[in-house]
């Protein structure tokens, strides 16, 4: 019993990450409709960014974050209008996949030739540091990860509601059209959106460094279960995003430990499957959402 | 008076672009003649069919149901798998090298898999989430293959005994036969009162929900046909490579080149994914060879450049009005 | 000469390779209501998404207190204070009332003013202030189209082009609704007006004008349209006409 619980605690650290990059891909679809699949391997560049900060300048991990978060504020914005800003005016979704999956493609290629395609992780003094509660092992590193990741989901949260950007943001999502007759810059809206998502994906990789290992092609295995996990939540939902995510982290765990690794992956998938099929608008999700 | 001028210039077109077809499918039928069956060029011109017949497959499913397909890459690969199997099981009692009969049920069990899952996406989800389906059923396949046992060798794959080898030849032409055979079918089927009947219902919704199981049961047509032509393909990679296994053919390659080829060469043209293939194939086969292991690094910047620069594509250029915004 | 607050200029118009509108010129005088009728299809919406921006003008000119809007960004015209309300209203449905408004003050020169233009608002359509946390999508007819109308008024505006605001109300609630556009027009607020309720939108404009397949074909007096046989005929119903003899 005390076993199983240990999974679903580690499936609720893991999943959460899942959630953090959801978030991201929510909003970059919910506004633009692109589906970015680049999300994982941005993720992963990231954790190469800490594990390299760490290893060669000795920063700790969680230093480095708020640099590497600025940083990957102004990438955000540097994709949209580099990259996607026409694809997205067109509304152009298999041109901007395929600009996304190009970025993937690259960024892999890249990360594979200049670092090598060896698995790291950062590994920290406090690395090693655990809790013991109610026979639980609960890792200090994970619980950080945790701790991130719901900060993140309130604060993107908080800034959809209580902002006017925000609020642009949202209108965006739903009538871009409409939304410039209100005088609403879409390109603006955007650029904040992709710079949201991106920055995101530089606190998923920050997690994923400190608490587990990562190769370069990494990259698409997560973007997809971090589209699953967008799809359990239902698009344009944050809150939904980060539970979507640790509910895929309890199932990918949970199956793990019942019936081996391999096979949690097909029931992750098969999960999605019927998700898509029964309850495309999220499991959370109302009868009658904007898609 | 204009009318008949015009009736006989369309007439005239007809009879030009058909010469113009014949001559191509000459030219391309004879370059083992005068170009060395075995040299790159010919195996350039190879894997430009392939990629033909597999984006006739996607652009016959992006144009009769509207849906984005991203599960290209598991039907190419049922049908590698399946040819594999039969001949090391030695399943047909036929030929053990290169029989049309297992490549016709190679393309069969792609078939089947289209259906399978066709039914439930094309009836439930639109979109976005038809996509997503699609590649969720890729991934749910890569898993079974990968944990195939002795039937699939999971991620080292099956091999193939080599002996069968005679020479580029065979393969060249039995790609040529059947990129032109996909694309006829696509063409054939495109143009059809169901094809442009079906294009008009794709664009209302509405009219699309009335109508709902005769559309279904043509859209899981298509999907299906469309599959068929890429497990026909896979079979003949299978026969070419004589290695089957994850890498080689669920690689994400096939799934996206294609839909570059098809939008390179403009979407939803019938020409349009062969200029496309043959300029793809180029960039990729030479990039390949010239810049190795950094190729896909200028795969993915030039699919970049393409599609910032070139969303219409080749054929979209020359009627480019200026854009809205 | 009156102030002509905006100016049409033989503009022509294309959706791609479709020419939708060919040489139309109107004018709006500063301070008044503007009618623009036509049957459907005619081009009225074409119109008020050239004019705001939403599509390109392939000739002519669009003149805004002198100002050349040609081929400006909507954001850059709703800056100058001309504000379309769309057909159909086009709400955010999932915001609130309040976040709706909060979004017709958008634009940097419209903050200084929220409050004073949020009281304003919730004083010219009470009901909004009732339902000002509750989802746009959830209101009723009548109360979407008074929000669409009170975003306008956020955005400070000089200009208001509305688009058919009457549809789909019932008739009290279009009665209210023509009450309430002339009382924004006595607050000072200069309104293009475009309807299929010929009727109403031809009694209260000082100014209309005729639209038949993308073209103007007759403009005048509100007051004289109303009266003449033509338009009646064909766009107000035989029993409004007296048979002579």
């Amino acid at each position: 019993m005390e076993f199983i619980t240990q999974v679903v605690i580690n499936g609720i650290l893991f999943g959460s990450m899942y959630g953090v990059a959801a978030i991201g891909l929510s909003l970059i679809f919910g506004t633009m409709r692109i589906v970015f699949i680049a999300q994982g391997s941005v993720i992963v560049l990231f954790a190469y960014c800490c594990f390299w900060l760490f290893s060669l300048l000795g920063i700790d991990p969680y230093l480095s974050l708020i640099p590497i978060i600025l940083v990957s504020l102004l990438l955000g914005a540097g994709f949209y209008y580099g990259l996607f800003k026409e694809a997205a005016a067109l509304k152009d979704r298999i041109g901007s996949l395929l600009i996304a999956v190009g970025l993937m493609f690259f960024l892999e290629n890249f990360m594979t030739v200049v670092w090598s395609p060896n698995p790291r992780a950062v590994v920290t003094s406090y690395g090693f540091v655990v809790f013991h509660l109610f026979g639980i092992n609960l890792t200090l590193t994970r619980l950080i990860g945790l701790l991130l990741a719901l900060l993140a989901t309130v604060g993107v949260a908080t800034f959809l509601r209580k902002t006017l950007i925000g609020t642009a943001v949202r209108a965006t999502s739903e009538d871009v059209e409409a939304s410039t007759l209100m005088g609403i810059n879409p390109n603006r809206v955007n650029a904040v959106t992709f710079a949201i998502g991106i920055g995101l994906a530089a606190l998923a990789g920050t997690t994923l460094a400190t608490t587990y290992s990562f190769d370069p092609i990494y990259g698409f295995d997560f973007a997809i279960k971090a589209l699953v996990a967008l799809t359990l939540g239902g698009i344009g939902r944050v809150y939904g995003a980060l539970l979507g995510g640790i509910l895929l982290g309890l199932i990918e765990l949970l199956g793990t430990y019942f019936v081996g690794a391999g096979w949690a992956q097909a029931i992750v998938f098969a999960v999605f499957l019927l998700a898509l099929t029964f309850r495309p608008y999220g499991i959370f999700g109302g009868a009658s959402e904007k898609v | 008076m204009k009318d008949r001028i015009d009736t006989y210039i369309k007439k005239d077109k007809r009879k030009i672009s058909i010469i113009i077809i014949a001559l191509v499918i000459i030219a391309f039928g004879t370059v083992p003649f005068y170009s060395d069956v075995d040299s790159f060029f010919s195996y350039y011109l190879f894997i430009c069919f392939l990629y033909i017949i597999l984006a006739q497959g996607w652009n016959l499913v992006a144009g009769y149901t509207g849906q984005i397909s991203l599960g290209t890459h598991a039907f190419f690969a049922l049908g590698a798998y399946t040819t594999a199997i039969i001949w090391l099981h030695d399943v047909t009692k036929t030929w053990y090298y290169f029989d049309p009969l297992v490549m016709v049920l190679s393309g069969l069990v792609s078939a089947i898999f289209a259906i399978i899952i066709g039914i439930p996406l094309l009836s439930r989800l639109r979109g976005d989430y038809f996509s997503f389906g699609t590649l969720a059923a890729a991934e749910v396949l890569r898993i079974l293959i990968l944990r195939g046992g002795k039937f699939t060798e999971g991620a080292m794959g099956l091999r193939l005994p080599g002996e069968g080898f005679t020479g580029m030849g065979i393969y060249y032409w039995t790609a040529l036969l059947l990129a032109i055979l996909a694309t006829a079918v696509v063409y054939f089927i495109t143009r059809s009162r169901i094809g442009l009947a079906l294009k008009a219902i794709n664009e209302d919704e509405i009219s699309a929900a009335s109508h709902g199981i005769y559309i279904l049961k043509y859209k899981v047509s298509a999907f299906a046909i469309g599959a068929f032509l890429m497990g026909v393909c896979g079979s003949l990679f299978a026969y070419y490579l004589f290695i089957v296994s994850p890498p080689a053919v669920m690689n994400l390659n096939w799934m996206f080149l294609p839909m570059l080829i098809c939008i390179l060469g403009g979407n939803g043209t019938i020409l349009g994914p062969i200029i496309g293939a043959l300029i793809v194939g180029a960039l990729f086969s030479y990039a390949d060879v010239y810049v190795g292991q950094t190729h896909p690094m200028l795969s993915g910047i030039i699919i970049i450049l393409v599609m910032k620069f070139m969303p219409t594509g080749i054929m979209g250029l020359k009627d480019r009005i200026s854009p809205r915004r | 000469m009156a102030n002509q607050l905006l100016e049409v200029k033989g503009i022509d118009v294309s959706y791609g390779d479709i020419h939708v509108l060919w040489d139309v010129s109107l004018q709006v005088e500063e301070g008044t209501i503007v009618a623009l009728v036509g049957a459907n299809g005619a081009g009225k919406t074409t119109l008020l998404k050239t004019i705001s921006g939403l599509l390109r003008v392939r000739k002519g000119e669009i003149l805004f207190s002198g100002e050349n809007l040609h081929n400006f960004k909507p954001q850059e015209i709703v800056d100058r204070g001309v504000i379309h309300v769309p057909e159909g209203r086009r709400l955010f449905a999932s915001l609130t009332v309040k976040e709706n408004l909060r979004l017709g003050a958008y634009i940097p020169r419209t903050r200084p003013f929220f409050a004073e233009s949020l009281e304003r608002v919730f004083s010219l359509f009470p009901v909004l202030k009732n339902r000002k946390d509750q989802k746009a999508g959830t209101l009723s007819g009548g109360e979407q189209q008074m929000l669409a109308i009170g975003r306008a008024v956020m955005a400070h505006p000089k200009l208001v082009m509305l688009d058919e605001p009457s549809l789909g109300l019932s008739p009290i609630l279009v009665k209210t609704i023509f009450e309430l556009i002339r009382t924004l027009n006595e607050q000072k607020i200069t309104i293009l007006l475009v309807e299929q309720n010929v009727n109403q939108a031809l009694k209260i404009a000082h100014q209309a004008y005729v639209m038949k397949t993308g073209k103007i074909v007759m403009c005048g007096r509100g007051c004289d349209l109303l009266a003449d046989e033509e338009v009646r005929k064909a766009y107000i119903g035989e029993r409004a006409t007296k048979r002579k003899g």
